[in-house]
C-alpha cells in the first residue's frame, strides 16, 4: 500500500499511452477496463483508509528540486479521498456510456489523461505539483471539448481554456509570494501544504493571497459573474465531456476552497465570509432563474449546476462543521447527480439529434425507463430526503443559518427555484401526449446506457439513506481543520467567530 | 412491539416496490390486492399498537443513524405514542378502504399497477411522516407524501392540465417547506438536538422571541401541506388527479398533515399564545372564506376540496387556541366522512363518465341509491347534525373558540357551520335529485360494483358512529397532549349546541327547500358576487398576473440581457480588445524598413524621456 | 570665442538632420548619407567635450567610430549594389520581404 497513491495518478497515464497500441475496435473495452481497475484501486485505498487518524495517510515524498523545497508530495485525508473516489467513479461510467464513434481512440486517450491530472489535484501535497495537475487538466479537456464537441466547439473551448487559465495565472504568482513568504520566516524554502499550514501571516497578507487564490477557484467553480464559459463549454462539449466537467472539474474549485482558503488565511476568509456568501446567493438565485429561461434541457442542467455550486459555497464558508462537512458531501452529490443528468440528456441526444426541450413533450408514453431514471435524478437535484442530493443541501444550509438566517433564507428559495425549473423542464419534456411525430418510436433505454446509468440511481438512493460511511471520515477531517483554523487566527474578531459558529447556543 | 412498529411502517413500502416491478407491464388484478392486503396488515399491525400503547407504554425505537456531522446528529428513530397512534390507525384505516376502492375505480386504466405503487408509496411516506421521532424525520415524510401527491395527482400525465396541477401543488408545498427547514434550523441551533423529547424538554429555557420564530416557521411549513391561505390555490387545482388520491391524500392524510404537525409541536405553541391566536384567525377565515368558494362552484370534486380547506381551518382553530386533542379528534372523524363523500363522488364521476359539473346531473338517486345514501350520512356528518361524528367535534371546536373569548372566531365559525350545511346539500341535491339533466347528453347511469360499495361501509359506521368515542378518545390522548380547560357553564353549552345545530339544520333545510323548487334563478349569476366567489375571489389569477409571468419574464430578462448581454459580453469585450490592439499593433511590423526607423526613433524618445524624469535609484 | 557650447550645439544640429534624414529618405544611399552624418555628429560631441576635458578617451573614440562607420560603408555599399544589381531599386519600400 506504500506507493498506492502514484499508482492510483500514474496507472491511467501509462495506460493511456499504452492505449495508442490499442486498435480501434477494442478501444472502448480498453477503456473501459482501464477505468473499472482504476476505480477499484480507489475502493482499495478506501478501505485501507483509517478514518480516526490525524493528518495525511499514504503520504509519499520524493525529493525533486531540494533546493527550492519543490517536491514531489502526495497525500490524502478525508476531504480529498472521496473526491478522488468520485473522479475515478465518474470516468468509469462516464465511458461506459460512451457514444462517440469518430476518432474513439484519440477520445478515450484524452479521458484517461484527463482521468489522471482529476486525481492528481486532488491527491498533491506539494503546491507546485498541484497547479501542474491544475493546469494540466486543462488539456485534454480543451481536445474533448474542441474535437468533438457541437458546432461552436472552438469558440466554447478556447473560452474555457482561457478563462480559467486566466485565473489560474493569479493563484501561480499567490503560490509563489506564499513560497517567498515561507523563505522569509523559515529560513528554508517549502511548497507543501502541510508545511504551509503551519505557517501564520498577518492579516494584510492574508487578504492579498486570498484574493489571489480566490479568484481562481472562483473561475473554476465558477462563481458569478466568472461562469459565463461554463454554459458554452456545456452546451458544445460532447456527453462525456460534461459529465466530467460538471461532475468533476468543477469540484476542483471548491476542493481549493477548502484545501488553500480556510486553513491557510483563516482570517481573511472570515473577513470575507459576507461578501463571498451574498455572491453565492445571488449565484443561486440568478442561475436558478436563468436555468427556468432556457429551451435547451442540457443549458438548464448546466445553469442549474451553477446554482448548486452556489449552495456548496455557502456550507465551505460556514466555517463549522456542520456547513464545510455538508458541503463536501454536496459536491459528491452534486457529481453524482448532474453526471446522470448530464448522461441522460445524452441519451436523448443520441436518439433525436436535438436538445431543445420544445421538440420533445410525452417521451414518458415512448421511453417510460426513461423517464422513471429522469425523474429520480430530478428529484435528487431538486434535495428531496432520502435521495443524496439531500444531505448536502441541508448540512450546508443549517451550517451557513448560524452564520446568518437571512442569507440562508435567501439561498433557501433555490430549493423552490430548483423545484421549479426541474418539475417545468420535466413537464415539458415528459408530460402531455407526444405533439411531435418523431417522438412517437423512440426506443427506451439500452443495455450500455442501464449499465452506466443504474449503479448512479442506486448511489443515489443508498447514500441518500445511509450517508454514514462517506459523512464520518470527512467530519472527522474537518473538524481538526476546524481546530486549526481557530488556532492560527490572528484577529479576535476570526477566533470569535469559529467559536461561535462551532457553537449550540441561543440567537437567531 | 418494535415488530409491529415495523410491520406498520415497512408493509406499505414492500407492496410499493412489488407493485413498482410491475409498472410498465399490463394491468394485473393482483398488484391491487397484494397492495391491499398489505396495508390492511399494516392497519392491523396500528390496531395492535393503539391497543398496547393505550394499555401499557409508548413504542420508541431507533432504526439506524442517518446524517450525523458536527454537533448534529440524526437517526431514522420512530415513536407509537398517543398522537402518532392514532394518525397511524386513521391513516391506514382510510388507505386500506381507497386501496379496496381503487381496485374497482381505476380497472379500466392501462397503468393500474404503477397506480398502486404510487399509493402504497404514500402511504408509507404518511407513516415516517406520523410516526418520526424528530423533526428532520418528520421532513422526510413531509416532502415523501409531496413527492407522491405530485406522481398521483399527474398521474394522468398526458393531460397537460394534470402535470401543471401537479407541478404547482408540489411548488406551493416546496415553499412552505423552505419555512419548515428553517424552523428545523432554528431549533437546532438553540437546541443542539431535534429529537421531539429533548426539543420539548428544552424549549421552556428558550428566550420567547425565538420560540415565536420557531412557532411561525413550523406553521409557514404547515400551510402549504394544509393548503391555507395564501397558499391554498394548489388544493382544488390537485382535484385533476384521480378520485381515490383527492379522497386519500386531499382530504384524509396528507392535507391534515399541518395540523398533525401543531398538534405534535403543541408543547412549542403553548407557550407562545399570540402565535397560536394568529393560527386559529387564520383557521377561523380559512374556514369561511372556503367555504364561500364552495357555495358557487359547479366542479363536483372543487366543491369537495373547498369543504376540506374550510374544515382544515376549523382544525387550525382548535390547534391555534391550544385545544390539541380536539383539532386531532375533528382531524379523524374528518377522515372518515370526507374519504366518504369523495369515494361516492368517485362513484358518481364513473355514473357520469366522468363529468363533474354537478349541474349536468341530477336524479341520479333511482339509479344509484347506495352512494346516494352513502353520501347523504357523510353530508349529515360534515354539516355537523347529531349524532353523526362531524356534530360531536365539530362543534367542540365552536366551543373552544367561544370559551376562549374569542367570539369573531366563533362567529366566523358559526357563519361556515351554516354555509357547509348548506352547499353539502346542495351538491346533494343537484346531483341525485330534481331533474335528469344528463340524460339531455346521453349518459346512462350505473351504480359501482357491489365490493366498491361494500368497501365503503366501514367508512360510513365510523363517520356515524365515531363522535361516541369522544370521552375515550379524550382519556387516550390528553396523556400525551396538553388538556384543554372548559370554564363555560353547562347552560352556555347546551345554548351553543343548539345554535349550531340550528344553523346546520336551517342551512340543509335551505338548500333542500330551494334545489326541491329548482335552484336559483339564473339571475344571481350575473351578481359581482358571485362572479367573485366563481373565480375564487381571483386569486389564481392574481396569482398568475403577479407571479408567475413576471417570473418568467424577469428569467428571460436576466438570460438574455443581463447574462448574455453584460455578464458574458463584458468578458468577450475583454477577449476582443486584446484581440483588436493585436490587429492594430500588428500594422508596426510592416517590414517597411522606413517606418521601423521611425518607430525606432519613437523608442529613443521614450527612453529618453524615461532616463530624464523617471531615476528610481536616485 | 567658440565654447563648447557652440560645438554641442552644431552637434546637436548636424544629429537633428541626419534623423530627420533617417526617418524621410527613401533611397538606401540616402539613408547611409544620414547615417554617416549621425556618427559625425556624435563625434564632434565626443571630440569637444574630450577637448574641453583634456581627457583623450573621447579622441579615441571618434577614431574607432571613423573606423567602424567605414568598414559598415564597406559591407552595407558592397550590399547596396548587389541588391541593386538584382532589383533595379534601392528605395526603402520594394525592401518589405520580411512583412509580418
Amino acid at each position: 500500500m506504500d506507493y498506492i497513491l502514484s499508482l492510483i495518478i500514474f496507472f491511467p497515464l501509462v495506460a493511456g499511452i499504452l492505449g495508442f497500441l490499442v486498435s480501434q475496435n477494442s478501444i472502448r473495452i480498453y477503456g473501459i477496463s482501464v477505468a473499472f481497475i482504476e476505480f477499484m484501486l480507489t475502493i482499495i485505498l478506501w478501505i485501507g483508509f483509517n478514518g480516526n487518524t490525524d493528518g495525511f495517510q499514504f503520504v509519499e515524498h520524493v525529493t525533486v528540486i531540494s533546493h527550492f523545497g519543490m517536491n514531489y508530495h502526495l497525500g490524502v485525508d478525508g476531504i480529498s479521498l472521496f473526491l478522488v473516489i468520485l473522479s475515478t467513479f465518474m470516468t468509469m461510467i462516464a465511458l461506459i456510456g460512451l457514444n462517440i464513434k469518430k476518432d474513439v481512440k484519440n477520445l478515450i486517450i484524452s479521458v484517461l489523461l484527463l482521468e489522471m491530472t482529476m486525481v492528481g489535484v486532488f491527491l498533491s501535497l506539494d503546491v507546485i505539483l498541484f497547479y501542474l495537475f491544475w493546469e494540466f487538466s486543462l488539456i485534454p479537456m480543451l481536445y474533448i471539448i474542441g474535437a468533438w464537441g457541437s458546432d461552436k466547439r472552438i469558440y466554447a473551448a478556447i473560452k474555457f481554456f482561457l478563462y480559467t487559465f486566466a485565473g489560474s495565472i493569479l493563484m501561480l504568482v499567490g503560490i509563489l509570494y506564499m513560497g517567498y513568504l515561507y523563505h522569509a520566516t523559515a529560513g528554508v524554502w517549502s511548497f507543501s501544504i502541510p508545511d504551509w499550514q503551519l505557517l501564520i501571516l498577518p492579516f494584510n497578507t492574508q487578504l492579498w493571497l486570498f484574493g489571489a487564490f480566490f479568484l481562481a477557484f472562483a473561475i473554476k467553480v465558477p462563481m458569478f459573474p466568472f461562469h459565463t464559459w461554463l454554459p458554452y463549454a456545456h452546451g458544445q462539449a460532447p456527453t462525456i465531456g460534461s459529465v466530467i466537467l460538471a461532475s468533476v472539474l468543477l469540484k476542483m474549485g471548491t476542493y481549493g476552497m477548502v484545501r488553500f482558503l480556510l486553513p491557510l488565511f483563516p482570517d481573511a476568509t472570515i473577513y470575507f465570509v459576507i461578501p463571498i456568501a451574498i455572491i453565492a446567493v445571488i449565484m443561486v438565485i440568478y442561475a436558478a432563474m436563468i436555468a427556468y429561461a432556457q429551451e435547451d434541457m442540457k443549458q438548464v442542467i448546466a445553469y442549474s449546476s451553477i446554482s448548486h455550486m452556489g449552495i456548496i459555497i455557502l456550507g465551505i464558508f460556514a466555517i463549522n462543521a456542520e456547513g464545510v462537512t455538508g458541503s463536501i458531501f454536496f459536491m459528491i452529490s452534486h457529481g453524482i447527480v448532474s453526471g446522470a443528468l448530464f448522461m441522460l440528456v445524452g441519451c436523448i441526444y443520441d436518439r433525436r439529434h436535438t436538445k431543445k426541450i420544445s421538440e420533445f413533450g410525452g417521451l414518458a408514453i415512448s421511453m417510460p425507463t426513461f423517464a422513471t431514471i429522469y425523474g429520480v435524478m430530478l428529484m435528487a437535484s431538486v434535495g428531496l430526503p432520502l435521495t443524496i442530493g439531500f444531505v448536502g443541501e441541508f448540512l450546508s444550509l443549517i451550517g451557513f443559518y448560524k452564520v446568518s438566517w437571512i442569507l440562508t433564507l435567501l439561498a433557501g428559495t433555490g430549493i423552490i427555484l430548483g423545484a421549479i425549473y426541474m418539475l417545468s423542464l420535466y413537464k415539458r419534456s415528459f408530460f402531455g401526449e407526444i405533439t411531435n411525430e418523431k417522438n412517437r418510436n423512440l426506443k427506451d433505454l439500452n443495455g450500455r446506457e442501464l449499465a452506466a446509468l443504474i449503479p448512479l440511481v442506486v448511489l443515489v438512493l443508498v447514500l441518500g439513506i445511509y450517508p454514514k460511511p462517506l459523512l464520518e471520515p470527512i467530519d472527522f477531517s474537518v473538524k481538526k481543520m476546524i481546530v486549526l483554523m481557530e488556532k492560527k487566527a490572528v484577529t479576535q474578531e476570526a477566533k470569535e467567530f469559529i467559536v461561535k459558529v462551532n457553537s449550540i447556543e441561543g440567537g437567531l | 412491539m418494535e415488530q409491529y412498529l415495523y410491520i406498520a411502517l415497512f408493509a406499505p413500502l414492500v407492496g410499493s416496490l412489488v407493485a413498482a416491478l410491475f409498472a410498465q407491464s399490463s394491468k394485473n388484478i393482483f398488484t391491487g390486492i397484494f397492495t391491499s392486503t398489505l396495508i390492511f396488515i399494516s392497519f392491523v399491525s396500528s390496531i395492535i399498537l393503539l391497543y398496547y400503547v393505550n394499555a401499557n407504554t409508548i413504542v420508541n425505537v431507533e432504526m439506524m443513524d442517518w446524517i450525523s456531522a458536527g454537533n448534529l446528529s440524526i437517526s431514522f428513530g420512530f415513536v407509537v405514542d398517543q398522537v402518532s397512534v392514532i394518525m397511524m390507525v386513521t391513516v391506514t384505516l382510510v388507505s386500506t378502504v381507497v386501496h379496496v376502492y381503487s381496485i374497482g375505480y381505476m380497472e379500466h386504466d392501462e397503468s393500474f399497477n404503477r397506480f398502486f405503487s404510487y399509493l402504497s408509496a404514500f402511504v408509507f411516506s404518511m407513516m415516517i411522516l406520523v410516526m418520526s421521532d424528530n423533526f428532520l424525520g418528520l421532513f422526510i415524510g413531509w416532502e415523501g407524501v409531496g413527492l407522491c401527491s405530485w406522481l398521483l395527482i399527474g398521474f394522468w400525465y398526458k393531460k397537460t392540465s394534470a402535470s401543471w396541477a401537479a407541478n404547482e401543488a408540489f411548488i406551493m408545498n416546496r415553499i412552505a417547506d423552505l419555512g419548515m427547514l428553517m424552523g428545523i434550523f432554528l431549533i437546532y441551533w438553540n437546541i443542539g438536538s431535534l429529537q421531539y423529547d429533548i426539543v420539548f424538554a428544552s424549549i421552556v429555557n428558550l428566550d420567547i422571541k425565538i420560540v415565536s420564530w420557531i412557532g411561525i416557521f413550523l406553521f409557514i411549513g404547515a400551510m402549504g401541506k394544509s393548503a391555507q391561505f395564501p397558499l391554498h390555490t394548489w388544493l382544488a387545482d390537485a382535484m385533476e388527479g384521480p378520485t381515490p388520491v383527492s379522497a386519500l391524500i386531499h382530504a384524509a392524510t396528507m392535507v391534515t398533515a399541518g395540523v398533525y404537525l401543531i398538534v405534535r409541536a403543541g408543547e412549542i405553541y403553548t407557550l407562545i399564545p399570540n402565535v397560536g391566536m394568529f393560527i386559529a384567525s387564520l383557521g377561523a377565515f380559512v374556514a369561511v372564506f372556503a367555504a364561500s368558494m364552495a357555495l358557487v362552484n359547479r366542479d363536483l370534486k372543487r366543491i369537495i376540496a373547498y369543504s376540506t380547506l374550510s374544515q382544515l381551518g376549523y382544525m387550525f382553530v382548535a390547534a391555534g387556541l391550544g385545544a390539541y386533542w380536539i383539532a386531532l379528534f375533528h382531524l379523524m372523524t374528518h377522515a372518515f366522512f370526507k374519504s366518504l363523500l369523495f369515494l361516492g363522488a368517485g362513484n358518481v364521476m364513473h355514473a357520469m363518465n366522468n363529468e363533474l359539473d354537478i349541474k349536468k346531473m341530477g336524479g341520479l338517486y333511482k339509479a344509484m341509491r347506495p352512494t346516494a345514501i352513502l353520501m347523504g350520512i357523510a353530508s349529515v356528518a360534515l354539516a355537523g347534525i347529531y349524532p353523526l361524528a362531524g356534530f360531536f367535534s365539530k362543534d367542540k371546536i365552536l366551543e373552544v373558540a367561544f370559551n376562549d373569548g374569542s367570539y369573531i372566531l366563533w362567529a366566523a365559525l358559526f357563519v361556515g357551520a351554516g354555509l357547509t350545511a348548506f352547499y353539502s346539500f346542495r351538491l346533494i341535491m343537484l346531483v341525485f335529485f330534481g331533474d335528469k339533466v344528463h340524460e339531455k347528453f346521453g349518459i346512462v347511469p350505473h351504480e359501482a360494483k357491489p365490493f366498491v360499495i361494500y368497501a365503503l361501509t366501514p367508512l360510513a359506521l365510523l363517520a356515524i358512529v365515531a363522535g361516541f368515542f369522544e370521552h375515550s378518545f379524550y382519556e387516550f390522548t390528553t396523556q400525551l397532549l396538553a388538556d384543554y380547560k372548559f370554564t363555560l357553564d353547562h347552560s352556555v353549552v347546551i345554548n351553543l349546541i343548539f345554535a349550531t345545530s340550528a344553523i346546520a339544520l336551517s342551512g340543509i333545510i335551505f338548500a333542500v327547500y330551494k334545489y326541491i323548487r329548482g335552484g336559483f334563478s339564473e339571475k344571481i349569476e350575473n351578481w359581482r358576487i358571485y362572479k367573485l366567489l366563481l373565480n375564487q375571489y381571483y386569486i389564481p389569477k392574481l396569482y398568475e398576473v403577479c407571479i408567475i409571468k413576471p417570473f418568467a419574464t424577469l428569467s428571460r430578462f436576466a438570460w438574455l440581457n443581463i447574462d448574455n448581454k453584460i455578464v458574458d459580453a463584458s468578458v468577450d469585450m475583454i477577449a476582443k480588445t486584446i484581440c483588436s490592439s493585436g490587429e492594430k499593433a500588428r500594422e508596426m511590423q510592416s517590414g517597411n524598413l522606413s517606418s521601423m526607423l521611425r518607430w525606432m526613433v519613437v523608442g529613443i524618445i521614450v527612453l529618453l524621456v524615461l532616463a530624464i524624469f523617471y531615476r528610481p535609484m536616485v | 570665442m567658440i565654447t563648447l557650447t557652440h560645438y554641442l550645439v552644431l552637434s546637436v544640429i548636424l544629429f537633428s538632420i541626419g534623423l530627420v534624414g533617417v526617418m524621410r529618405r527613401k533611397n538606401l544611399l540616402m539613408l547611409f548619407f544620414s547615417t554617416e552624418i549621425l556618427l559625425n555628429s556624435v563625434n564632434i560631441g565626443f571630440v569637444a567635450v574630450s577637448h574641453y576635458y583634456g581627457d583623450l578617451s573621447g579622441q579615441l573614440f571618434a577614431f574607432f567610430i571613423i573606423a567602424v562607420a567605414a568598414s559598415e560603408i564597406a559591407v552595407g555599399l558592397g550590399l547596396l549594389v548587389l541588391w541593386y544589381k538584382k532589383t533595379g531599386s534601392i528605395n526603402l519600400d520594394s525592401l518589405q520581404m520580411m512583412k509580418g
